[in-house]
């Protein structure tokens, strides 16, 4: 069993592969995020008997960039009774946390690079779940401010409604992930990859069906998905939180949608699918149940109605959080007695 | 306690529910509507004061232009009136009025299938937007094939109609109407049963029957709240009383009901339209009215008399006995009623317009106030609301 | 409730399948406008000049009055408009012009695509009519 590579045993190793890892889940991702709202056109447009983007380079693949382009030089407007700071950090304070949680996720096994084992995996915390609920609570201070600092009221409406449906769901996410590191008995992400390496069968999925559904939908709400999409309901709100905003902050908000998109679907995956286990190299196995996930939620999205603020808050509060909890207390009786 | 403040947000004129250019008032604590407050009147183009400096002949399109997604019941509507102003009802020859009821209930469908769209677009259901939309465009096809026009067709004529029905035409009708029951079952298998809509609809925008009867309330969201009452059988026209449908009545007062009600109202559409094609024989078009109907193009081009007869028509118009009518026709939103003076002018006197969405609309305050703001989409959309017509 | 749901999902799902499409891509593809389309109108030709007779019956009936005609005779006392002119921008497409037309000397094509820049390019002279 080769070391492990550490800052201590050969420094410049390190950091020049951490960067490359950095760099390459960043360029990933990015990707992913880009084409995610190709794909999303795409999909839905056929759901709904449409072709999609077709017209910008061939089958409209170069749509995505025609779209950044064509944000990046529209006008930025910054409504002038806004507050001017908090309307400009807004837009990274809800990009920033959805990129960095991607930092702990594991997308493969160890490699062995001169023979230091390394790990494909940017960080491995020894906290990494609470790492992401702690991202995932912070992105919501970026919806939040939008809302507030555009002094618009339906941009504020949108930003209420956010702020209450995140921790609403959110406890009820984080409960439903406590009975799946009950199992694993780590919190480490590594740890619960690691727990469930050895048969199919040993993914969290079977043996926790409710937490991952409980999870799935609570961080559908918690990204704001449909049929959650409470905060940016453009029939109700306009266009919500970012009612105001124009330009590159826009794309920064649509950016941090889609990056969440990837990042819950990475975590999922992580914590009930085994992460980068399966029959192809580590990367490829992860970012296939990413994009069965992503699929999911576009394909949700294309067919369920949004549900109101107060049934969401019922649904938080009254079913989702009481079944998390009855979830923990099964699965910490069967931990316990059997 | 803290005092409590209220905000006022503008809904509308332009916001993405509205259903054009509504805008509302809203006094909100919360989410919570305490008052809500309709502000009409952005789409005003006077057309009941355009049609009295205009012949009966030429006012007919501007009816096209009320409610703009059932242009034919209106145009039903007007030429019902100005035919019983003139009191040559029972002259209309029996394929005209045939015609007119097929295409009134082709109307009906089309008219629904807008509802239907953007009523589910509004509570977040895209999906079924572009459903109906694509079978809305057979509907519009075929009144392109008919009429030559697809939204504003101005087809029915004061006597009858413009032109006969071209050649396949009767085809299309039927196999539209062999497939329509079937893409209701679609949409209502993305809506009826699911749970998120359900939860959206029950109980929402309520009206109790005295309520909606007080404010005036007619059609499909009358019916909804477990009034029974149908003009097209009630008060029939058009020779609606030969035809074997059933009026949908359902008593929950609620949105549900309502959007129950139109998709059902639809089948029976269906049937209406498949019994009008079966009726359907050869005929005249036009009423044997010469002072009234303009003659047959044939003889225009070819006889002497017809020329005179033409110009006669078109130079002059036609000028009814005074007096007044009203008649009203159950459009796809409820009644639509025309209320004609004439002073023995070859223009209306007085041309009052009784919409249905200016009518219904009253009720909207009644239905949001103390619910929460995602209701009052809702409630927009179960009131079908069209501001072509509410703001004439 | 759960099966209402998944029933949605697999009404969407099955849309997904390729042939289910009914866009028209407008530019390259085109819908065929029907044989009464009421687009653009055209003065119909006889013996290389126009039909119509200036007998004002189109302005007359014309509900949006944008039909301009001054009349004129030629040489042989045959009636013809000197001036025959349309403006796209009143016209609201409702065809009594061509319905009252003794002559047929006025018609509609399926012509539909009439944006254009500047205002006087929405007045349709004679000239135009005619091609
Ligand atoms: S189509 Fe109607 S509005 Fe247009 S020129 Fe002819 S009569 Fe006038
Ligand atoms: S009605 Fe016909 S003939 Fe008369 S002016 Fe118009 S186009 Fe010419």
């Amino acid at each position: 069993m080769p070391e492990m590579l550490s800052l201590s045993n050969d420094p410049i190793l390190f950091l020049s592969l951490m960067l490359a890892k950095i760099l390459a889940v960043f360029i990933v991702v990015i990707l992913i995020v880009a084409y995610a709202t190709y794909a999303e056109r795409k999909i839905i447009g056929r759901m709904q008997t449409r072709l999609g983007p077709t017209m910008t380079g061939p089958l409209g693949l170069l749509q995505p960039i025609a779209d950044g382009l064509k944000l990046f030089f529209k006008e930025d407007i910054i409504p002038a009774q806004s507050s001017k700071l908090a309307f400009l950090l807004a837009p990274m304070m809800i990009l920033v946390p959805a990129f960095i949680t991607v930092a702990v996720i594991p997308f493969g096994g160890d490699v062995v690079i001169k023979g230091f084992a390394v790990p494909l995996q940017i960080t491995d915390l020894n906290i990494g779940i609470l790492y992401i609920l702690a991202m995932a609570g912070l992105g919501v201070y970026g919806i939040v401010l939008a809302g507030w600092a555009s002094n618009s009221k339906y941009s504020l409406l949108g930003g209420i409604r956010s702020a209450a449906q995140v921790i609403s769901y959110e406890l009820a996410a984080g409960l439903a992930i406590i009975a799946v590191f009950m199992l694993s008995g780590t919190l480490s992400l590594r740890g619960i990859v690691a727990a469930q390496s050895g048969s199919v069968l040993d993914w969290y999925i079977f043996s926790q069906p409710l937490a991952f559904c409980l999870f799935v939908i609570t961080s559908l709400a918690e990204i704001n998905r449909t049929p959650f999409d409470l905060p940016e309901a453009e029939t109700e709100l306009v266009s919500g939180f970012c009612t105001e905003y124009s330009s590159m902050k826009y794309a920064l908000f649509f950016m941090a949608e889609y990056a969440n998109m990837i990042v819950v679907s990475a975590i999922t995956a992580t914590l009930f699918l085994g992460g980068p286990a399966g029959p192809f190299a580590g990367p490829i196995n992860l970012l296939l149940k990413v994009f069965f996930f992503m699929f999911l939620f576009i394909w949700i999205r294309a067919t369920f109605p949004r549900v109101r603020y107060d049934q969401l808050m019922f649904m938080g509060w009254k079913v989702f959080l009481p079944l998390a909890l009855l979830n923990i207390v099964i699965t910490g009786a069967v931990v316990v007695f059997l | 306690m803290a005092k409590k403040e209220t905000m006022t947000i503008n809904m509308g004129p332009q916001h993405p529910s509205t259903h054009g250019v509504l805008q509302l008032v809203l006094e909100l604590d919360g989410e919570t509507v305490v008052n809500a407050v309709p502000h009409i009147g952005f789409l005003h183009r006077g057309v009941e004061k355009l049609a009295e400096n205009r012949s009966y002949h030429r006012a007919l399109p501007l009816t096209d232009r009320l409610d703009y997604l059932a242009p034919m019941s209106n145009n039903l509507g007007y030429v019902l009136t100005v035919e019983k102003l003139l009191g040559i009802t029972d002259q209309i020859p029996e394929r005209a009025k045939v015609v007119r009821v097929m295409m009134a209930e082709l109307t009906r469908i089309k008219s629904h299938l807008v509802w239907l769209a953007t009523h589910a677009l509004d509570i977040g259901a895209m999906t079924v937007f572009l459903y109906c939309f694509r079978e809305r465009e057979q509907i519009m096809d075929m009144y392109e094939k008919l009429s030559g026009a697809r939204m504003t067709s101005n087809y029915f004529r004061v006597g009858g109609l413009s032109l006969d029905l071209p050649e396949g035409f009767v085809d299309d009708v039927t196999s539209f109407i062999d497939d329509m029951p079937g893409h209701l079952d679609t949409y209502e298998g993305l809506l009826t049963g699911n749970k998120i809509w359900q939860k959206r609809t029950v109980g929402v925008a309520p009206i109790s029957a005295e309520d909606a009867i007080d404010i005036g309330l007619t059609g499909p969201a009358l019916r909804g709240s477990g009034v029974d009452w149908d003009l097209r059988r009630d008060n029939p026209y058009s020779g609606y009383e030969d035809y074997d449908f059933e009026v949908i009545t359902r008593d929950g007062c609620d949105t549900f009901d309502r959007y129950k009600n139109r998709l059902d109202e639809m089948r029976e559409s269906c049937k209406i339209i498949r019994q009008a094609v079966d009726k359907l024989q050869p005929g005249p078009i036009l009423a044997d009215v010469p002072d009234v109907c303009l003659p047959p193009k044939k003889d225009v081009v070819n006889s002497i008399e017809g020329l005179i007869h033409q110009f006669k028509i078109i130079t002059e118009g036609f000028k009814p006995e005074p007096g007044e009518v009203y008649q009203g026709v159950e459009a796809p939103k409820g009644e639509l009623g025309y209320y004609m003076i004439s002073d023995g002018s070859a223009n209306p006197f007085r041309m009052k317009i009784r919409p249905p969405s200016f009518v219904n609309l009253q009720a909207l305050p009644k239905m949001v106030e103390g619910k929460l703001l995602a209701d009052v989409i809702a409630a927009i959309g179960t009131l079908d609301i069209v501001l072509g017509e509410i703001d004439r | 409730m759960i099966k209402e749901l998944i029933q949605g999902l697999s009404i969407t799902a099955k849309h997904l399948l390729p042939g289910n499409s009914t866009t028209v891509e407008y530019p390259k593809q085109r819908l065929e406008t029907s044989e009464r389309f009421r687009g653009l109108h055209h003065l119909v030709l006889e013996h290389d000049r126009e039909k119509c007779v200036a007998c004002y019956l189109c302005p007359t009936v014309c509900p949006a009055k944008c039909i301009t005609i001054e009349a004129g005779e030629d040489k042989n006392g045959k009636k013809y408009p000197t001036v025959y002119q349309i403006d796209m921008l009143r016209c609201i497409f409702c065809g009594y012009c061509v319905e009252a037309c003794p002559l047929e000397a006025i018609e509609m094509t399926g012509e539909y695509e009439l944006a254009n820049y500047k205002r006087e390019d929405f007045c349709f002279t004679k000239e135009r009519l005619l091609k």
